[in-house]
């Protein structure tokens, strides 16, 4: 920015196309600072303790380099992560789909005129501004520290108990254990999943307003149902933005208040064993990116761009 | 829709016939096709079916949304007991205050909020700002390395802060010039304002891309009449750009807000005694453990302590749910119409 600013007054001719350069570098260059500090070489750091037994000395970290150690500890002798990993990737393969597909549903209900259709947004995005914060895990019931079971009993209180009341009440009894499990697992996860979907919604509803007028006009020239619609202009508009859903939906999971493996990896942290908590953190990490960056390679096929 | 649609289509052919609407469109079906008057026939059905349907799912999923929220102010302002009486679902049989005021007692509320409000509304509005400066300059400026940088900015977005908070945590532990001085900056507002100035916290990467797309939309002559007028462009930026960036500029600082109002994970890691809203909350059982369960003269069951926890989360969200209510349409509209439509 400085060094712009001088040469401009000392009067030293510069193409202006390099000129607007600086002025590019200018703009950036707080945020260079920046990322440097405090985003590129912790990145790279973390990745380094991974590969090291690291222990605070005075005035810095030490870290003593011991090759794979820690990534073997991590796979083969720590009680929880695998578990918990597994677990949370399963969670993100199948929640994920059924995210984005209820939350285009949802936008599109939400793009079509009707009374208090501004209420029902409101109402909708209200996950987006609470669902992130530990509110989220005091809301689905999940005491960490305590595990009580009250607060089970809360979290299930109405979803699986109303479900088994009102089964009872239609007069369904006796129905096998596997049965009601899965019934009260459904009803569990239509609460995640909604909750889950506030941001997605919000995207989906900015794509579909974008779709132009004359489009739907064609399309109500030429007799197209509502079905037709939906797969013939609507889906193909937003088609780009499904790609930046799963990839939102996905990194949200990871900052989500019920991610166990993040919650593991900060009770390693809080133990003072970073070289075991940055590897967690980078097999965790290193898996999710390179399932994104898969599916963002296949679906890629399938997005129609307006532009190109 | 069925009348107004046809009418487009068929009107032509009647003006002039001294019709009513009625015989007008009587005689229209008579000369459609069978698969016409099917057609319309069904959309008929769908438009006074659908209604009803929506309104059937919104309510049943609106409710999924609101129930925590109804269920948190019956808990606050009922007394313990009510939890464990089989009566009492939603409307507290004894009403009281009691509840709130220990709870706010426990998060010691004021003091926390005031801690908050400082670092929450400082460090969205600098970041704000750097992360608008940011944007502009991808947007807008072609220089060497911009497709490397911008990789950058994607990567923020893709990395959680987990995997970055121990390399964090241990620079601003020893903060300073290698061998020349170092400061601990621990539980200093400092972990959270410096990385806010730079351009770098929470969620930063998403909020420079928004700023990106955003300015990218405007449009190119703005800048180029405040050029021939002799402008720079940093003075393009302050007076041509930010004016109408006003909104756009709104809904990132709101959205900003709510970020770090409900972070705890960053807090947490450099914070030790410096306590936030969402940090104290994530505590709160130890606190209540302390102050108020571990009296030996009562004896509170796990499920009476809900009473606590949900007068808890009520007092944590109220402020943040009241900006909503006020600024609801920057939160619902913002996204859509400032920039990140565009991806």
């Amino acid at each position: 920015m400085a060094e712009a600013k001088a040469e401009k007054k000392k009067g030293i001719k510069m193409p202006y196309e390099k000129r607007k350069a600086m002025y590019g570098y200018g703009f950036i260059a707080l945020w260079m600072v920046g990322t440097l500090f405090f985003f590129l070489i912790p990145l790279v750091k973390s990745l380094w303790y991974s590969f090291n037994e690291v222990s605070i000395g005075t005035g810095k970290m030490l870290t003593k380099f011991v090759g794979l150690e820690k990534y073997d500890y991590v796979l083969n002798t720590d009680p929880n992560y695998t578990t918990y990993l597994k677990d949370m990737l399963l969670e993100t393969l199948w929640k994920t789909p059924l995210v984005l597909i209820f939350s285009l549903f949802i936008a599109v209900i939400l793009n079509q005129k009707f009374r208090g259709r501004t209420l029902s947004r409101a109402i909708f995005f209200l996950p987006v501004i609470i669902a992130t914060g530990p509110v989220y895990k005091i809301i689905n019931g999940d005491m960490s520290s305590t595990g009580n079971t009250g607060a089970a009993q809360f979290s299930t209180m109405f979803s699986t108990d109303l479900v088994g009341e009102l089964l009872q009440f239609l007069g369904i009894y006796g129905l096998s254990d596997k049965m009601s499990t899965m019934i009260s697992t459904v009803a569990d996860n239509i609460f995640g999943i909604v909750w889950a979907s506030g941001i997605q919604i919000l995207l989906f509803l900015g794509a579909l307003q974008n779709i132009p007028p004359s489009a739907k006009e064609a399309a109500q020239m030429e007799g197209a149902t509502a079905w037709e619609y939906f797969w013939k202009i609507t889906l193909p508009y937003v088609s780009p933005f499904i790609l930046a859903n799963l990839i939102f939906t996905v990194i949200d999971s990871f900052t989500s208040p019920m991610n166990t493996v993040m919650g593991r990896i900060l009770t390693m942290k809080e133990e003072w064993k970073f070289g075991e908590a940055s590897a967690m953190a980078w097999i965790y990490f290193a898996i999710v990116l390179a399932a994104v960056g898969l599916v963002t390679a296949i679906v890629n096929k399938f997005i129609y761009y307006e532009v190109e | 829709m069925t009348d107004t649609t046809g009418a487009v289509v068929k009107s032509e052919s009647e003006i002039g016939g001294g019709l009513t609407p009625k015989e007008a469109k009587k005689r229209r079906m008579e000369q459609m096709t069978a698969e016409e008057r099917g057609y319309l026939r069904r959309k008929a059905l769908m438009e006074a079916v659908w209604p009803f349907f929506r309104f059937v799912i919104l309510f049943g999923l609106g409710f999924v949304i609101l129930y925590p929220l109804i269920y948190m102010v019956s808990c606050t302002f009922r007394e313990r007991s009510d939890m464990t009486d089989p009566t009492v679902m939603w409307i507290p049989r004894h009403y009281t205050l009691k509840v709130l005021k220990e709870t706010i007692s426990a998060m010691d509320f004021w003091n926390t909020l005031k801690t908050t409000l400082l670092l929450n509304i400082g460090c969205s509005f600098v970041q704000v700002l750097s992360c608008a400066v940011t944007g502009y300059g991808f947007a807008r400026f072609k220089f060497k390395g911009k497709g490397l940088l911008f990789g950058i900015v994607i990567m923020m977005i893709l990395v959680p802060t987990q995997v970055i908070a121990l390399p964090l945590y241990a620079q601003f532990r020893f903060f300073g010039i290698r061998g020349l001085f170092s400061i601990n900056l621990i539980d200093t507002m400092w972990t959270m304002y410096l990385p806010a100035i730079t351009g770098n916290g929470i969620r930063s990467g998403l909020m420079i891309l928004i700023f990106r797309q955003f300015f990218r939309g405007l449009p190119k002559e703005l800048e180029d009449a405040a050029y021939i007028d002799g402008c720079g462009p940093f003075m393009t930026f302050i007076r041509v750009m930010i004016p109408n960036a006003g909104s756009a500029f709104l809904t990132v600082f709101l959205f900003s807000v709510v970020w770090y109002w409900n972070d705890y994970y960053v807090s947490s890691t450099f914070f030790t005694n410096t306590q936030t809203v969402a940090k104290m909350l994530q505590n709160l059982d130890t606190q209540l453990k302390q102050r108020l369960f571990n009296s030996a003269t009562i004896e509170i069951s796990p499920r009476e302590q809900i009473v606590w926890k949900e007068a808890g989360c009520l007092l944590s969200i109220t402020p943040i749910l009241a900006l909503y209510v006020c600024l609801q349409k920057y939160f619902t509209e913002g996204i859509a119409r400032s920039g990140i439509t565009g991806i």
